[in-house]
């Protein structure tokens, strides 16, 4: 790399360097590696986005002819309590998830880095609640979180605690389906496993003759070296949660279990409802956008924040 | 003892994303990973115990759904694990159907259908990411960062309001009512594994790509030759991610596909859940439907654990290459 | 690897793909172009033998070529068939859904089909028709008449000493005491076996009915949620279950039930009388027969017999390329001379692997009465008398109508009695809550 020159370019030779840019030979042959994405981007991509955001300005309805509605949708979206509702249970579900998800699945990497020969076998254990399909995982929801009966309330019992009504007790919906999602930690410790082991072996050394604590070890060296690959977790983990779906849809709200009350309104489902239940497309795709707008603030704040504690070997980004 | 090699991510600035590491150059003594060792007997046990109990709640799930598949219909929500009256031909009643209550089925046809389609869906989203991804993490270029802004944004929306646009989009492509819009779409590159795999790229040190051009190598011959094998264990999680992906989906079958022989695993299921319904005079079948879903399953457990171990040896081997 | 190696692995891995992709051409090559005269059904995949007896003479009435894809009705496939264009020629789909989608203009009137093919439309029970007419037109043709009637568990009676006058439902004190002494809690405080299930939300509107008012005008357009006869309703269906053990215990112990199993709820004496489809007979005739239960009609509190149903329709998408092949179908698949050939048949089968039959309610009244006569064998004091009460209690069903938000108005309704079983808020204020919802919905897709 260059070396820092004494004084840094002005303006006007920054803005001549960019649009030179345009004319190497590498730009060239970056665009050429990037066609394949920007045909698709623009074509299946960037085409629906700009559709779904012209249409949150009508009253698409998919069957009956479309009306220019201007804000109306947003107008509605901002004063519907449902909005309220649905964005608070689910940004609470996030704030809950995320960090679980995260020291979960950096946990159980952890315990399955120090497992010797039946390695394979442990790794797939973890990650079969991931390839079961939804359907076993949905009907075991209830049999295993119900209140009186159920296994995780009999394993409390076992040590003395009184388990709550996880999937009655509005209190409780949001903490069972965080432990229900817990399950699929499974892609997260793959990801984690791989970054743990390419942590260099002599940095522990060299902690160890400073005479470090295990725990100090673990905080001064594994963490930083890690942090990230626990970065891309927590970011996409965040904007997965804050599009939940398939999970709860199963559990509270298919046909034979109508029993979904507001502690279970999730953003993504009360859209759902909008688009394909009650033929409000364009009301929902207002509401899209709107949880768009969230999760890019979130993301954002997320990737500002992780310049403070993400580190980076050599400390180059 | 040289300084690691090590994340020297000299393009990774900008966006400010986060790099995992590439093993270090200097393979480290003795075995290929080393954490401190276990405190004594208590120490392990402890360790071990704790290890079975987890891995207990997690394949539990699996292990009830395979007892449920192998009961009769009375049994199959009793709860035990052990079924009181073995039932294996729920699996052959999957083809050849209960008589009277309902048909058999294509399952093999189905089968055949979701593993050619998921090999379709990885291998085309693999390449295509990886060609993408690598344009991201090595080439300096105007725009570079707005464009990645843009990848990241495609995971924001979410695919409710998209899809009946993108359904009309094949439709115009008159590939509605075939499969192709259930993988083609991959050949153009998934936003998730562009960033997983920019990740990955960014870690691989500038120096090697360098020496390569130096040499003579084009950027292609460059991306090819050096950059992909040293990815390998980041080729391999995404393809195993989007097969299982490809494996689980039903929503795009659900709209696409029109003839029953078209279908995969999970739309058929979904067809059998609805004809083995108790309203629709059926009893409730349902050890044929959780036979079908531990079928299902299956393949994709094999595939895991092959990816796996060839992942974690392929992250082992370039601590030891260096 | 070596270059050359290299180089082979990837010309193969090119070709693996090559082929893969000419294997997906090959399977997915399907003619997408429609011949004239096929008959796309969507919602109607192959089924039991009642759908396919039926389906059978119905395909020989079109002429033969009929696509069926598998599959239950799906609101998504639907929707993104009518965008494209493209929608099915028929669909089979919830009655209850059919207001809305016949308000958004989905559906096309019958009536010119209805005349034409000369389809009696006296032979269906009216309430199935109400269901599917809005503004006075007809959208549907019906199918099926799930019909409720309450299915006591004579054991639990006997058990506690309880006589079937008790469960009189047009006395609600009465009832109400009959619960109690019904139900049985251990000393933890848990269920261990239920009274008298109300079954809220599911039955609201049958409680609400019960209690002198209907939850939606007859023309779809008015709720009626608070009405103070349906807060009243829905005050006592809530202290009936407080009465026994409060929501939490009450669905935690009901979800122990092995509904379909041999074990089920009322073989284990789990509960004393529950209102219930009444296709539940037939299940419980073949997993444990040899229970002795009683059918009982739901009474209102003016002690006539009432009874809500649901069920299935034929109808017909704007757009859709052949309906008259539709028309035909729908005609032939509701007839009395299909319903009769495929009891028939089920009876047959039954028989002949020692099954019981229970019959078939099929929202055709003059197919129910012939197929009670021609086909319905004796099975047990028991189920017989269940099989003939539900006869009897058709006709005095009553349907909820058709309505251009029905989806919301049921959300609405459903969410607000959730609302009051977890205890965030009392029944007037739910239902006022949900009335509101309601009239928007309506407004708005009246608009």
């Amino acid at each position: 790399m260059a070396t820092a020159t004494a004084t840094a370019p002005g303006p006007r030779v920054r803005a001549r360097r960019w649009f030179a840019g345009f004319a190497s030979r590498e730009t060239w042959a970056a665009f050429a590696f990037l066609s394949p994405w920007l045909f698709g981007f623009v074509v299946f991509t960037a085409g629906p986005m700009i559709a779904s955001l012209i249409l949150s300005f009508t009253d698409y309805s998919v069957i009956q002819t479309t009306h220019n509605v201007g804000w109306d949708n947003y107008n509605r979206l901002v004063h519907d309590p449902k909005v309220t509702t649905a964005m608070k249970t689910t940004l609470i579900y996030t704030a809950m998830v995320v960090p679980a998800h995260v020291v979960f699945s950096l946990g159980l990497a952890m315990v399955l880095a120090r497992v010797g020969r039946a390695a394979g076998f442990f790794r797939t254990a973890f990650y079969l609640p991931v390839m079961t399909p939804a359907v076993a995982v949905g009907v075991l929801y209830l049999l295993m979180f119900n209140g009186d009966y159920g296994l995780i309330n009999a394993g409390l019992h076992f040590f003395g605690i009184h388990g709550p009504y996880w999937t009655t007790d509005p209190n409780w919906v949001k903490p069972s389906l965080v432990i229900m999602h817990l399950w699929k930690v499974g892609a997260s410790v793959v990801i984690l496993l791989a970054a743990l082991m390419a942590v260099p072996t002599y940095l522990y050394e060299a902690s160890a003759m400073d005479g470090a604590s295990k725990w100090r070890r673990f905080r001064d060296v594994t963490l930083p070296m890690i942090s990230p690959a626990i970065f891309f977790i927590v970011i996409i983990n965040t904007i997965a949660a804050l599009q939940t779906f398939d999970e709860v849809y199963t559990a509270f709200f298919n046909a034979s279990t109508p029993y979904g009350t507001d502690a279970s309104l999730f953003y993504v489902i009360y859209l759902f409802q909008e688009a394909f239940v009650n033929f409000h497309m364009g009301y929902a795709s207002a509401l899209a956008w709107g949880l768009f707008l969230v999760i890019a603030v979130i993301t954002a704040i997320q990737v500002i924040g992780s310049r403070r504690f993400v580190y980076y070997e050599g400390n180059k980004r | 003892m040289t300084a690691p090699q090590g994340p020297l991510t000299a393009t990774g600035e900008g966006v400010g994303l986060p790099v995992p590491p590439i093993p270090p150059a200097v393979p480290p003594a003795g075995r290929w990973y080393q954490f401190p060792s276990a405190a004594g007997v208590v120490g392990r046990t402890a360790y071990l115990a704790l290890l079975t109990f987890l891995t207990a709640i997690f394949i539990y799930p699996f292990l009830w759904a395979v007892s449920a598949s192998l009961k009769p219909r009375e049994e199959v929500f009793d709860n035990r694990l052990i079924p009181k009256h073995w039932h294996p031909s729920n699996y052959l009643d999957i083809f050849r159907g209960i008589p009277d209550i309902a048909t058999g089925v294509p399952f093999g046809r189905w089968f055949f259908n979701s593993i050619y389609i998921g090999i379709l869906a990885a291998l085309t989203v693999t390449i295509s990411s990886a060609i993408v991804a690598f344009a991201f993490a090595y080439f300096r270029f105007p725009l570079r960062n707005f464009f990645f802004g843009c990848v990241l944004a495609t995971m924001m929306l979410p695919g409710a309001v998209t899809m009946i646009p993108v359904y009309l989009i094949w439709n115009k492509l008159h590939l509605t009512g075939t499969q192709y819009p259930l993988w083609a779409s991959n050949l153009f590159a998934s936003a998730f594994y562009v960033f997983l795999l920019r990740q990955f790229f960014l870690g691989i040190p500038r120096e090697l790509f360098e020496a390569a051009r130096m040499d003579g190598d084009n950027y292609w011959t460059m991306f090819w030759r050096i950059a992909m094998p040293l990815a390998k264990p980041a080729l391999i999680v995404t393809a195993v991610f989007e097969f299982k992906s490809s494996w689980t989906d039903l929503i795009k079958p659900l709209i696409y596909l029109r003839d029953d022989n078209q279908f995969t695993i999970p739309r058929g299921l979904y067809n059998l859940l609805g004809v083995l319904g108790p309203s629709a005079g059926g009893h409730g079948d349902y050890q044929i439907v959780i036979a079908g879903t531990v079928l299902a399953t299956l393949p994709m457990i094999v595939i895991f654990f092959l990816g796996q171990r060839y992942f974690i040896e392929g992250i082992a081997t370039q601590g030891r290459k260096g | 690897m070596q270059g050359w190696r290299r180089s082979l692995a990837f010309t193969s891995l090119i070709a693996a793909l090559g082929v893969l992709a000419f294997t997906a051409t090959l399977a997915s090559a399907h003619s997408t172009t429609k011949k004239a005269g096929t008959l796309n059904i969507m919602g109607f995949g192959t089924g039991d033998d009642v759908a396919e007896s039926r389906a059978a003479i119905a395909t020989a009435a079109v002429g033969g070529d009929v696509k069926r894809p598998s599959g239950a009705f799906n609101d998504q496939q639907f929707l993104a068939a009518v965008a494209s264009g493209n929608p099915p020629d028929l669909v089979y789909l919830d009655r209850q859904k059919v207001g809305t989608y016949a308000a958004k203009g989905a559906f096309q009137p019958l009536t010119s089909c209805i005349s034409s093919q000369k389809i009696n439309t006296k032979q269906y029970r009216i309430p199935a028709l109400n269901e599917i007419t809005y503004k006075r037109k007809i959208y549907g043709i019906p199918e099926f008449y799930d019909v409720r009637t309450i299915l006591v568990d004579n054991n639990v009676l006997d058990m506690a000493g309880v006589k079937l006058s008790g469960l009189d439902t047009s006395n609600w004190p009465k009832l109400l005491a009959t619960a109690k002494k019904l139900v049985k809690i251990d000393s933890s405080g848990k269920v261990t076996r239920i009274g008298f299930d109300p079954k809220i939300p599911e039955f609201f509107p049958l409680w609400a009915k019960a209690n002198g008012v209907d939850i939606l005008s007859k023309d779809g357009l008015t709720p009626h949620l608070n009405d103070p006869k349906a807060v009243a309703a829905l005050a006592y269906a809530v202290s009936l279950v407080n009465a026994q053990g409060g929501w939490d215990k009450f669905k935690s112990f009901r979800d122990t039930w092995d509904f379909f199993g041999a074990n089920n709820e009322i073989a284990a004496d789990q509960v004393g009388a529950f209102p219930m489809e009444q296709w539940y007979y037939n299940v419980l005739a073949g997993s444990s027969p040899k229970v002795k239960i009683t059918a009982l009609q739901f009474r209102n509190k003016k002690r006539q017999p009432i009874n809500y149903e649901t069920g299935s329709a034929w109808a017909i998408p704007k757009g859709s390329k052949n309906p008259a092949a539709a028309c035909t179908w729908m005609k032939t698949m509701t007839s009395t001379s299909t319903w009769l050939a495929a009891a028939k048949n089920r009876a047959s089968i039954r028989k002949a692997k020692n099954q019981p039959y229970t019959g078939i309610s099929t929202g055709n009244a003059v197919a129910d009465q012939a197929i009670y006569k021609q086909t319905y064998t004796s099975i047990n004091p028991y189920f017989d008398q269940a099989v003939k009460k539900v006869l009897e209690v058709q006709r005095f069903s009553f349907n909820v109508p058709a309505s251009p938000a029905s989806a919301e108005f049921k959300q609405a309704w459903n969410d607000a009695i959730n609302r009051v079983l977890a205890g965030q808020q009392t029944p007037k204020q739910a239902l006022d809550q949900a009335q509101k919802e309601s009239v928007a919905a309506i407004k708005t897709a009246t608009k």
